[in-house]
């Protein structure tokens, strides 16, 4: 980039607010998906909506490609400087700036971390419910982009359920307001679209987001069972029972075995092919009787270990190991990758036999933990990045995974996003008019693409390139995901 | 047929999808989609009619799963007889828009109708996917089949509530619910204004969570819905803030809504919904003194009848509000929606990338909205 640009970047913002040195950049040169790996040409921290909107239009002068990034704790290279250009880094925008405690909400900057607003609420008895398991990291502006969800996502909704407003900079370098605190659409719903948009339409500066009570009360249960298929079949039974239990997690012995031997020790039963970790809350009244018809419903699937946890305590001890799942798998195995899909409930059984023939095909270990509550799975294929022939086998038995998704009705992905690690497989769901028509409100905000360039779009090279990469060791994802979970990502 | 003084020369009733591509794709005239036709006065007024297309033979459930929770249904399915279906498996929709259980589920999407259910969300929550037809008679969908997505953008999310001026949608997906195990409401009627603000005051700062919140006026009725395990719902009306609540179920429940159903349908000519907080509830009643008025209270949205439409333009200056109901001769003068610029601006592209010639319900959104 040239030198003239780098000047100017200064000019807005103060010299150590830019970097360019090249050592410096390789720490923004991917997010937590690291098998691709993309330098930026500069990295710049504003402090203000107004300096985004200059960093912008600069870049618009000199033609150079630009995107933003949170905490870059995203699982499908949605930070990912592609085409290089400048990365527009928001953690220094962290500020709660308001909380209306009587109307429910409160405004934030986009680098607030996900956790520290309902740490930020919590005197008041409120909290924000959308909880991605790297709530301790991400920043609320990723969330925004990626239509984050987390494990009680299944009761209360994903992050497009909890966003009013939203003061935003154009790829042209306006500044924008859309929403209002009442959360009610006038004409067109556009926020709704800027959600989950993937960093490809705005840059998020301010977020109004919805605040909700605290739950009066919570129980969490872990059921243990012999057979995945058991507990499987209890996710749907529970589903189609009509209980919206608050979450309803998944955990296979694999992750147990890999959870247990981690600092996110949880006590999950070792003996068990695979549990469920499930939470009710709402008011007291009646949820005892909503908890004993869960209770019953996992005995009927021959559940041999039903444990209700005695207090919060043990209930933060549940969901540490369920958190830190990811994390923990650096434990049984050097490299892994990380999957995102989603089913419809009523075929889990099936999905995850097929997923674990195919497991014992490839020779490659899956584990499995994910919200099973609605159908989101999260296969974690185990491998050794140093031999040659498992790095060969991962990207034709995740291309399989997510096949077998799509062909029982189900989609690309449930919360990571598309990014760049999924766009080839688009075609797979969407058909050239629904690309078309997404491509038309893409350009609509982003017309001449400058904004986070190549996402989301199939380029139709052929799938085995994307294979190239993975010659890439991805050892890194256990240590970044550890990272993430202690809260000092970058 | 005539909507807003203009009659279409042709009435289509389309029996699939393919059929209704293939006019689409003939047809070179403005385009008139049409479900129950239950709210053809909202939105700005039609400028043109050549053909009308009467979505309401497109009226299958085309795929139930009720263990899965999700429901595909095909655009001319009205909510009563989807609602009737789910209520087999002990499921159903918390949508009760104004416009009555005729509406067709397309229709509500188009328009985003809303009901006292309000407090709970909008159809928006509850759609996973949906299937268009363009003006060019192409086929397109967004969205998936499965409760949880993020591939690729949420188009489904700006065809709700774009009135059909994008596209005219055929198919709807939409995650559902348990029904409620046991459904209760509480009616108080406070002396004055005052004291129904102080109810609601005291509603909102409580553990309650009703779901549904109503204030009317004049006649100052508060109306709660609970809908929660039978003991949840038990505790909530014992611990109801002090009023002289009268407690319904079963059918005089149900009777107590249809009523307020019919309340709304008195309201006007000229109503406006305008977008407070729930705070300023009751601000917004003081300060424009409406003749009558419904407010979601717990969202702090005021359904208010006006007798002046030269208030609007003021109104608008402190709260958005749109026009919910208004004579032709008033939607003629003022837009419907009060768009700020960005809104104008993004909304005018969206209509100019989808539809150039401008043939969907021509000026019945944002191209009707400044003249
Ligand atoms: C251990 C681990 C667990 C995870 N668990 C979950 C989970 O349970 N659920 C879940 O949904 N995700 C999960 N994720 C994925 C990830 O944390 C989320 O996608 C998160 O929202 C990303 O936030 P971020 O701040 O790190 O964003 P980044 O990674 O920095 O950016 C993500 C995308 O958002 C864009 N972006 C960032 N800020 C803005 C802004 N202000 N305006 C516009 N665009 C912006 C970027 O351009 C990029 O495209 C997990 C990740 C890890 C590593």
């Amino acid at each position: 980039m040239k030198k003239e640009v780098i000047k100017k970047l200064r000019e807005i913002l103060g010299s150590p607010a830019v970097i360019e040195d090249e050592t410096e950049l390789l720490v923004y040169e991917c997010d937590a998906l690291t098998l691709f790996k993309s330098k930026p040409d500069a990295v710049v921290f504003p402090w203000t909506t107004e300096q985004v909107a200059q960093i912008v239009r600069l870049a618009n002068e000199h033609r150079i490609p630009f995107l933003p990034r949170g905490a870059g704790t995203g699982l499908s290279g949605g930070a990912l400087a592609v085409e290089g250009g400048i990365i527009i880094e928001l953690q220094r925008m962290n500020r709660v700036l308001s909380i209306d405690a009587d109307n429910r909400f409160a405004i934030v900057q986009p680098g607030v971390v996900n956790l520290h607003i309902s740490q930020a609420v919590a005197p008041y008895g409120l909290y924000y419910a959308p909880d991605p398991s790297s709530q301790m990291a991400c920043s609320i502006g990723g969330n925004v982009a990626e239509n984050s969800g987390g494990p009680h996502c299944l009761k209360y909704g994903m992050t497009t359920n909890h966003i009013l407003a939203i003061e935003a900079v154009t790829p042209k370098g306006e500044i924008i307001r859309l929403g209002n605190a009442a959360g009610e659409t006038v004409g067109m719903d556009l926020l709704g679209a800027i959600v989950g948009s993937e960093g490809t339409f705005v840059i998020v500066t301010e977020i109004t987001i919805r605040l909700l009570q605290k739950p009066q009360w919570v129980k969490t249960l872990l059921a243990a069972f012999h057979s995945v298929e058991d507990c499987s079949q209890t996710v749907s039974d529970i589903i189609a029972a009509g209980i919206v239990p608050a979450a309803l997690e998944f955990v296979d012995a694999k992750t147990i075995e890999a959870v247990e031997a981690s600092v996110y020790k949880a006590g999950y039963p070792q003996d068990a092919a695979a549990a469920l970790l499930i939470e009710v809350d709402g008011f007291r009244e009646g949820l005892e009787e909503t908890s004993n018809a869960i209770v019953e419903i996992c005995r009927r699937n021959r559940s041999y270990d039903v444990r209700v946890a005695k207090d919060d305590e043990e209930r933060a001890r549940l969901w540490l190991g369920r958190k830190g799942a990811f994390g923990a798998m650096g434990r049984i195995s050097p490299d892994m990758i990380t999957m995102d899909a989603v089913i419809p409930r009523t075929r889990l059984p099936e999905v995850l036999a097929e997923i674990a023939r195919m497991s014992d095909r490839y020779g490659l270990a899956v584990a499995n933990v994910f919200h099973a509550g609605d159908g989101n799975l999260h296969p974690l294929i185990l491998f050794d990045g140093r031999r040659q022939d498992q790095v060969e086998k991962i990207h034709r038995m995740g291309e399989e995974i997510v096949k077998l998704c799509v062909d029982v009705g189900g989609a690309l992905s449930g919360e990571h996003g598309i990014g760049y690690e999924k766009k080839e497989f688009m075609n797979l769901v969407f058909t050239e008019p629904d690309l078309e028509m997404m491509m038309r409100v893409k350009r609509v905000f982003n017309p001449d693409g400058l904004l986070n360039p190549s996402k989301i779009f199939p380029t139709r090279r052929a799938c085995t390139e994307i294979g190239k990469h993975t010659t890439t060791s991805t050892a890194e994802i256990g240590k970044r995901v550890d990272e993430v979970l202690r809260g000092s990502a970058r | 047929m005539t909507i807003d003084g203009v009659s279409p020369s042709t009435v289509l009733r389309p029996e699939s999808i393919e059929e209704l591509a293939q006019t689409l794709a003939s047809e070179k005239g403005a385009i008139v989609p049409l479900g129950a036709a239950t709210q053809t006065c909202f939105g700005n007024p039609l400028r043109r009619a050549d053909c009308a297309i009467d979505l309401t033979r497109l009226s299958r459930i085309t795929e139930y799963n009720p263990a899965d929770l999700t429901v595909h249904v095909e655009a001319g399915v009205p909510l009563e007889q989807l609602q009737h279906a789910l209520l087999e498996n002990n499921q159903f929709l918390p949508l009760d828009p104004w416009n009555g259980p005729r509406a067709t589920v397309g229709g509500i999407a188009a328009t985003n109708a809303q009901g006292p259910f309000r407090a709970t969300g909008t159809i928006r929550d509850w759609i996973i996917g949906m299937k268009v037809v363009h003006v060019d008679g192409q086929i397109s969908k967004a969205g998936g089949r499965v409760v949880k997505n993020v591939t690729g953008y949420d188009l489904q999310k700006l065809y709700t509530g774009s009135l059909g001026t994008l596209a005219v949608i055929v198919e709807v997906s939409l995650k559902l619910r348990a029904k409620f195990p046991r459904t209760a409401t509480a009616i108080a009627r406070p002396a004055d204004e005052s004291g129904a603000a102080a109810l609601i005051a005291s509603i909102r700062n409580s553990a309650l969570q009703p779901i549904s919140c109503e204030w009317t006026g004049p006649e100052n009725e508060v109306l709660l819905r609970f809908g929660e395990h039978p003991r949840a719902v038990d505790w909530q009306l014992k611990n109801l803030p002090a009023a002289d609540w009268r407690v319904l179920e079963d059918a005089d429940e149900a009777a107590a809504w249809e009523k307020l159903r019919g309340r709304y349908g008195q309201l006007g000519p000229l109503v406006l919904r305008v977008i407070g907080l729930p705070a300023t509830v009751h601000e917004i009643i003081k300060t424009y003194r409406p003749a009558a008025w419904i407010a979601h209270a717990l969202n702090g949205i005021v359904l208010m009848q006006i007798s002046d439409a030269d208030e609007i333009p003021q109104i608008r200056g402190k709260y958005r509000a749109v026009i919910e109901k208004a004579p032709l001769e008033v939607r003629r003068k003022i837009g419907t929606f009060g768009l700020t610029d960005t809104e104008y601006d993004l909304m005018k592209k969206m209509k100019e990338a989808f539809d150039p010639e401008g043939r969907l319900n021509a000026g019945r959104h944002v191209d009707g909205e400044r003249n």
